[in-house]
Order: C-alpha cells, then structure tokens, then sequence
C-alpha cells in the first residue's frame, strides 16, 4: 500500500512533466527557463527516489497510474499525457533511482516533440528504444501493429503448415537414406581472423561516405537504360528530388556531380532527344525559386561551403535561376551568404541581362545598389538603357553606385544624363558624376570637366568638392589639363579672394597629382606664398613631384 | 541516453572482459608462471580492482550468447569480437555461469583461478573441479551455467512467432497498400524492425529458427521477412548497433519490394520461367527502386533502401541484373543483403529455384559464390553465424539417431543442437534437443553428425518441429 506523502510525489511529477513537456519545446538548451525547469523536475525525481528505488506508472488511455491510484487523468484529446504516450502503445513507464538528469533530460526532449504537426519518422517507442535508456524503462504493447484484418494472419498461417504433416514413411525413408547414403562432404569453415576484421573494420568505414552520390549514380543508369518515356519521367523526378534533399542536406558536391552528367547526356550525340530533353528541364529545376531558396539557407546558416563547388554549380545554372537569386539577395542575412550570390549573379547574369536588370525594380534600395554593382562587374552596355532609369532613384546610395556604373559603361548615351547630375543638388551624386566622366576618359567628357570647373558659380562649392572635380581631370594627363591648371594658378580675383585661394590650392593638388615637373618653377613660388592653404599644398605637390609620390 | 560516465564504465567493462580472456588465451600457451601470463594477470587485476574493492565485489555472468557484469549487458566492438567469442566457449565448456570477484583480488588469487580453469578443460566435470580448486581463494566465487528452463523456453517461442507473424502481415499489408496507391505506416514497419532487433539480440536462435520454415504459401511476405531476420542477425555478428541495425533490417525488409509489380501468376509459377518471364523478373531491381522512391519523401533509409532494392541481384562484380554502365561497386547493405538474399531464396520452394536446396547444401553454394557473385568478407561472417549446419538441416548421427538441427552453436560451428526425430531404435520421436558439444567420460563426444539428408526430398515439415 502506497502511503499518501508517495501519491501526491508522484502527481507532483506527473503535473512537472507536464509543464516541462511545454517549456522544453519552447526554449533552448541554454535559456535559464529551460535549465530551471529541467532541475525542478528531476529534483522531483530525486525527492522521490530518498524513499523509492523506482517509479513506475501504468498508462491507460487518458489516465496514469501509479500501483492502483490514480495520478493523472485527462479526458480530452489535447494536452492529455497519458494519450501521448498510450497511442504508440507504450503501456507502462518505470524511472529508476539511477536516472540521471542527462537521461531525463533527453526524455523530456522526447516528450517535447509534436508528433501530430512535425515530420517526425519515429513514434514516440523509437525514440526511447534508440536512446537505450539505462534507467527509464517501458512496456509496450505490440497488438496495435497488426493490422485489423490481418489480425489471426499467425493462426492461418500455423493452420496452414500443420496441414501438412509428416508423413511417417517418408520420415523413415529418410531415415533409411541416412544409413546408405554418401558420407557427408565437410564444409570447412574458415574462423574469422584478425584480418577479416580489420577488413570490416575498413568496409565500416568506407560505407559512412555519401549515399546520396550513389543513388543520384543509379538514377543516371536508370536513364542510361530507359526503355520507355515512363522511366525517363520518372528518373527525372527522383533526380530532382535528389538534388533537392541534397541542398537540404548542404551536400553541393553531389548536384554538382549530377549536373555534370546530366551536361554530358546533353552534349553525348549518341543519346536521344528525350533524355537531353529531360536533362535540360533538370537545368531549369536548378532556378526554380524552390531550389534557389534552399541554395540562400545553406548560404546563410553555418554549413562551411566549399568556394569552387559553389562557382562550379553556378555555371550550370540556367537564366531562370537569376530572378529568385536577386529575390534572395535581399533577404540573406550574412556578408559572406550575400557576396556569394552577388558573385554568382555576377557569373549567371551575362544570360540576361534584362532579367537581372529587373532586380532594379525591386523596392529594397539596398538590393537595387547591389544588382547595380552586378551589371557594373558584368560590364555589359546592354545594360545602360535600364541602368539610366536608376538615375532618379529615390536613395542616394543607390544613385552614386548608378553614376559609377553608367560612368564605367560609358557610352554616348549616358553623357547627358551625368551631365544633368553634375547639377544635382546633392554634393555626392555631383562629385560621382565628375568621377563617372573621369571612367568614360573621352575627349568630351575632359572638356565637360573643364568647362564645369571653369563655371562662375563653381568656385562657391565646397573646397571637398572642388578637389574631387580637380582629381577627376589629372585621368587625362595631358597638355590641355596642364594648361588649364597652370591658368588657374595665375588666376586673379579681387572679390572673394579665399574661394580662388580654393581654386588654386585644388588646381595645385592636381598638378601634384600629374606629374609634370614643368609646373616646378611656379609651385616653388607659391610655396613662399602668403597663404597658408597655398604654401601646404605647393609643398606637398613638390614632394610628390620631386619623389613621384 | 549514455553519459559519458556511463561510457567509460561501459569500456571498462568491455575491457576486463577482454583482458580475462587475453590472460586465459595466453595461459594455454605459456606456464602460468610465465611472464607474458604474470604481465597479463597485472593488467586484469588493475582494471578489476578498482571495481571489486567492495562487498558485493564485481559480478562477471555469462547468459545465452552475452556477458553481463553487475547485470548491465556488455555490447562489444569489433575490436574484441575474436576475445569475447573465445571466452563465451571457454565458460560454456567449463559450465562457469557467473565470477563474482571480492575485495581486492591478489595475484595468487588469479594464478589458483588460471590453474583451475585449465585443469577444468580436461575434466568429465569440469564445473566442480574449477569449484573445488578456487574455493581457497575468498575473493573469487563461481557460479554454474544456468540453463533455459523448459517453460521459459516456450513462452520465448510464442513471443517470437507473434513477432515473426506480425512482420510477415506487415509485410503483406505493405505490398497491398502500395500496389494499391496507399500510405504506409514507416513508424510502424520501425517498430516492428526493432522488435526483431531486440529480439536478435537476446534470443537469435529463435528467430532464425523461424525461418528455417519454408513451407508458406506466400512466399514473397516471408521471404521479406526472413532476409530481413537474417541480415539483422547478421549485422549484429559485424558488430553494427541497434539503430544501424534497424535501418539495415528496413532496408532488407523492403529489398523485393518491386515485386509487386509482377503479376502473381508468375510469381507463384511451378514450371520453369519462360524467357519473358525471366526478363520480367528481372526488372524487380528497378521497380523497388521506383517503389521505395515513390512512397514517401527522401530520407537516408529510402535512399539505402532504394539502392539496396536495385543492387539486391547486381552481384558482387556486377554481372547480374539489372545492367549498368558506369558503376563502380556494390554498397555496403547490399553487399550483406544479397548474401542473405540468396541463401533464402535458396532454401525457399518458390522463386528461381524450383526445387528448393537443404541448408547445408545452399551454403556450400553460397561459398562458391564468394568472390564473384558474393562478397567473400560477408560469406565468411555469414557462414560462421548460421554455422556447418544451418537450423533446419536434416542430420544422420553417429548415434544412429535422425535429427534436425535447432539452434546452431556461436563457438562450435560444426557443432549445433539437434532434436532428434528418430530415435536410435528407429521410433519416431519428438525431442529431446540435444547439444553435440556434449561429451562422455571419455571426453569422447556423445554424437556427431555423419551425413546431412535433404529435408524437401523427404517431405519433411519443418514447422511441425520448429514451430
């Protein structure tokens, strides 16, 4: 007979379970919630154990027992205990005084999965059959595995072979026989050794290597030996469900092996058209948003991705990969996730470049910039005409990084319009523009440069500014550059005499930054100049031109 | 869950056994007085008494095929598979069933226990005389071999062939449904596994006993079933674990899942296959495969099942079915599949075979295979788990008795229990099961097989006595 102190520690414990059932579900192993919890109830255990060497529980369908009391009882389907444990007919829980907090630990982990809604493959039994626990028992009971109507399939079928009796003559005919009959040939048996062990040992090893390489190999025989169109479709699916558990799996080396093969069923002028067929929309499931959005999980979590493979699977991509990929781009998390599909944009997006220019429509300014450092990598000038509708972007950022494309494109199209952005309101997207005139390095975008330094209203610009436009013109290292930097040296203003000091001291960076010596003579004399900003700068133009620094 | 503690305790446990052995194992070569013995000796005893420095001491028993110490089953690794299978013989022959070793255990104690033990493999009672020789140390108690008590026996047997039962309708039930479009239940066809994994381990001569039973109308379902057995069975001889041991006994319970799709009339044909029958049931390979692919989503046992279903008949160098191109090996599992595979089919009165062969001669076979058609290396473990003379063999004894092998024994391959059904009068008889490890005073043993009869040709009917 239980004593009353045992039955209210065993609903304590059962009433525990229950409430660590739901918090180990909820938080992780390190949450101070979840590390409470898991004391409290093995300190239950514990308490219980002072006086018990076990505790063992009988589930029935919506109650447990503990000897003949009950402990626990719930007649609803949801949150019920008992019936979470009774549907996989477990029927009987036993917790020895040994258990130790790691041991229950793990079975509260169990406990903690939703069989219903996860995709769990395992029942409940499994999962404490594969733990193999030392000191948390159960009984099961196995009748629920019968089917109904197979449920005296063991009677049938004993019927069935006690049909078939001995008969007693053919017994002693044996019998009979055994007298006569050739002495038996020995089969030697050979004892295991030492070697054959250390061969198993080799075997055990080698099968831990990928199983999903060698599956996608006999779907390849699978297409090599079709027979029929049926067998083809369904080689292409497994295919594609292959690549897919691969990707989930982080296993890229094996699509990488599969997309090979499927290349050279492509280029092989020996197979048919239906299998090359097949082998192409096999490319094309490699862009589906579905493949693309396990590529951008694998590159965002913690799988260490092995670079080659990686640019290796790009080049097998199809043009229809590119609209997920910029998708993605934009919700990748990590530098490192987001520089590799950028870089693979940079590979992928040459296929179509109006594809990848619809990633400028997109409303995240930070994914636009980054389609436009693309097109920028991919230099192609097809790319212009999508690029110059960016101009008037609403983020700045996103303008500089346009500017700096159109201006590396160049063009005669594009003049215009960074003409009209040497006017912009904005300092920066001013100074990109003068920068992008610099890339494109023609004759009139020298002449542009010049005839906007040589405005009136130029000199009343930031000094930063100014240096930036006077940067821009030593690209051209020639004459005309020196020449005009040399007049603007010699330059006399009565009114607003410090902003020509800027002029001059932004024309002397620049003749510092030319390297022509023949500007010396008049850089010597500025250096004994009464101001300040002339002196520093002529100083440090000398030295760089005296030390080609 | 297993702590690390727990590990540790569990190597330990691998090792003491381990080290009794090595000490018994060099004891037969060199005099106990010799250093490699006295060396040997030291090892066990620093292990040991670390443990048995206690009251209760530490217990070493022995029951069936495992050891246990302090009643905690010590699974070994392979590395120890050669030791621990030398030292199950070594007990067995002296009837030693359990060592209890008590507070600290001196090398003189381990040199009585060494003379003992040597001098007990010579003697009619080999038991009492080790009794007698270590009753002089304290820190040593012996116990005899317990043997299985008739109705534990025949509770063990109807247990087993309620799961042997409830696998072959799953079976069934697994076939109908996916040839009817239908769902299987996979966390069930897992429980069932790892019931017979359990089982295997604590009571493999049973299960292999029941499919030793050929004479089923639906062969396919039992043929499962039985590959599977035996594959669990002999994976555990390769030293896998349990889990393993479950996906590998999935894996063998799917492998002529394609079958399905050949029409029953020539599976269950008793003439000979025509040419396109032949070809027809050689598609079976790439039908499992398609079968297993297509019942649910990719996960790491469909995928060695669905191999394992298209290696089953590639044969070890590849020139069965079905044709490859570009292949390079069979895969582990399958490797250990075909073995099985064959030798049930074999031994089976339905596919390939018409005429089915007796056990010992389905082995010869299978041995003549190794190297080409079946991997040597898993020839070689499988023939030395089912033994000489596969459960089921019909065997002439020197005793004039006529007997069917019953068990087969883990350390005397050549030497299984046998239940006699014809008694050396000639009388038909049912029982009793005899070990053909027994032996006189004489130290001659009691019988010995001199021929093996083919059960088929005689009609015998296995179930009438294995069942």
């Amino acid at each position: 007979m239980e004593t009353f102190g045992d039955i209210r520690e065993a609903k304590d414990i059962l009433q525990n379970l229950m409430k660590a059932k739901k918090t180990i579900r909820m938080y992780p192993a390190n949450n101070p919630v979840y590390i409470k919890t898991l004391e409290e109830a093995y300190e239950r255990f514990t308490a219980f154990f002072d006086y018990k060497d076990d505790l063992t529980l009988k589930i029935k369908q919506n109650s447990i027992y503990y000897e003949s009391e009950q402990v626990y009882h719930n007649p609803e389907k949801e949150d019920n205990l008992a019936l979470f444990f009774f549907k996989d007919g477990l029927r009987e829980l036993t917790f020895k005084k040994a258990m130790s907090q790691a041991e229950l630990e793990e079975f509260l982990k169990i406990t903690a999965l939703d069989f219903d809604r996860e995709v769990v493959d395992d029942d409940i039994v499994t999962l404490l059959w594969e733990k193999d626990f030392q000191n948390i028992q159960y009984v099961v009971d196995e009748a629920f595995l019968v089917e109904v109507d197979e449920e005296d399939y063991e009677t049938k079928a004993e019927e069935k072979l006690q049909e078939k009796v001995t008969d007693v003559n053919d017994l002693m005919k044996a019998y009979a026989d055994g007298f006569i009959e050739e002495d038996r040939k020995e089969l030697s048996i050979v004892p295991l050794s030492d070697k054959d062990l250390q061969m198993l040992v080799k075997e055990l090893e080698q099968d831990s290597s990928d199983k999903t390489e060698k599956l996608s190999f006999i779907l390849f025989e699978l297409i090599y030996q079709s027979e029929n169109k049926n067998d083809l479709e369904d080689a292409f699916r497994f295919l594609r469900d292959t690549i897919k558990f691969s990707l989930e799996h982080g296993e890229l080396s094996v699509i990488l092996n599969v997309m090979k093969k499927a290349t050279a069923i492509i280029e092989d002028p020996l197979l048919g058209e239906s299998e090359k067929q097949y082998m192409k929309m096999l490319s094309s499931y490699m862009g589906t948003d579905e493949i693309i959005a396990l590529l951008a999980e694998i590159l965002d979590g913690g799988i260490e991705i092995e670079g080659t493979v990686f640019a290796e699977l790009v080049e097998f991509l199809d043009k229809n990969a590119i609209e997920p990929m910029v998708k993605y781009l934009g919700e990748l998390k990590t530098i490192r996730a987001r520089r590799s599909v950028i870089d693979a944009l940079i590979a992928l997006g040459k296929k179509d470049i109006q594809a990848l220019s619809k990633g400028l429509e997109d409303h995240r300014w930070y994914v636009v910039r980054n389609i436009i450092y693309i097109l920028r990598k991919i230099g192609d000038k097809r790319a212009t005409e999508y690029l110059l509708k960016t101009v008037r972007h609403a983020d700045v950022r996103v303008r500089k990084e346009v500017i700096k494309a159109l201006g590396e494109l160049g063009g005669r199209e594009v003049v215009q319009t960074l003409r009209e952005c040497l006017n912009d309101p904005e300092a920066q997207i001013r100074i990109s523009s003068a920068k992008a005139f610099g890339s494109i390095g023609s004759e009139p975008a020298k002449k542009i440069i010049i005839d906007k330094i040589s405005e009136k209203t130029f000199k009343e610009r930031s000094f930063d500014e100014k240096k930036e436009f006077y940067e821009v013109l030593t690209r051209w290292k020639d004459a005309d550059v020196f020449d005009f930097l040399m007049r603007t040296l010699n330059k006399k203003s009565f009114f607003g005499r410090s902003k020509n000091y800027e002029n001059k001291a932004c024309a002397i960076f620049s003749l510092g930054l030319l390297g022509n010596k023949d500007a010396m003579p008049a850089l010597y004399k500025l250096e004994e100049s009464g101001n300040k900003l002339l002196r520093e700068f002529s100083h440090a133009a000398i030295k760089k031109l005296e030390h080609g620094q | 869950m297993v702590s690390k503690d727990e590990r540790e305790a569990h190597k330990s446990a691998q090792e003491i056994i381990n080290q009794l052995s090595v000490i018994l194992r060099t004891a037969q070569i060199h005099d106990p007085g010799n250093i490699a013995v006295i060396t040997a000796i030291d090892k066990f005893l620093s292990l040991i008494n670390q443990l048995a420095d206690s009251e209760l001491g530490i217990s070493l028993e022995l029951i069936g095929e495992f050891f246990y110490i302090d009643g905690i089953r010590v699974r070994y690794s392979l590395e120890y598979l050669l030791n621990f299978d030398f030292l199950i013989r070594e007990f067995k022959k002296r009837e030693i069933g359990k060592v209890i070793f008590k507070n600290t255990i001196r090398p003189e104690d381990m040199q009585i226990f060494l003379k003992a033990f040597i001098a007990a493999g010579f003697s009619d009672t080999p038991y009492e005389t080790m009794s007698d020789m270590t009753s002089e140390t304290e820190g040593i108690e012996l116990y005899i071999l317990m043997k299985i008590r008739e109705g534990e026996d025949v509770d063990a047997r109807k247990v087993i062939k309620k799961i042997y039962y409830n696998a072959v309708s799953f079976s069934k039930g697994v076939m109908n449904k996916i040839k009817a479009g239908e769902k299987v239940n996979i966390r069930k066809a897992k429980r069932i596994i790892e019931s017979m994994v359990d089982h295997i381990l604590e009571e493999e001569n049973l299960l292999l006993g029941m499919t030793a039973i050929k004479d089923y109308d639906e062969y396919t379902y039992h043929h499962s079933v039985n590959v599977s057995i035996l594959t669990i069975a002999l994976g555990q001889r390769l030293g896998l674990n349990k889990k393993v041991l479950t996906e590998l006994g999935m894996v063998a319970l799917f492998h002529d899942i394609g079958k399905i799709e050949i029409p029953n009339e020539v599976l269950n044909k008793s003439t000979n296959f025509t040419d396109d029958e032949w070809n027809l049931i050689k598609k079976h390979p790439v039908w499992g495969l398609k079968a297993i692919l297509k019942l649910k989503g990719l996960d790491y046992t469909a995928i060695r099942s669905s191999i394992v279903a298209f290696e089953h008949h590639l044969n070890y160098n590849l020139s069965g079915y079905p044709s490859v191109k570009h292949y390079k090996e069979l895969d582990f599992y399958s490797r250990i599949v075909s073995v099985v595979d064959q030798y049930d089919a074999m031994t089976s009165s339905r596919v390939y075979s018409r005429i089915p062969l007796s056990p010992d001669k389905a082995l010869s076979i299978v041995m003549e295979r190794a190297g080409s058609q079946l991997d040597p290396l898993m020839v070689k473990f499988f023939i030395n788990m089912v033994g000489v003379f596969p459960i089921g063999t019909l065997v002439m004894l020197d005793s004039k008795e006529l007997g069917l092998v019953y068990e087969s024994d883990l350390v005397f391959p050549d030497r299984p229990r046998v239940l006699i059904i014809i008694d050396r009068n000639g009388e038909r008889v049912s029982g009793p099961t005899v070990s053909l490890t027994e032996k006189d005073e004489m130290g001659k043993y009691y019988r010995s097989i001199v021929k093996t009869l083919d059960p088929n040709k005689y009609k015998i009917n296995l179930a009438e006595y294995l069942l």
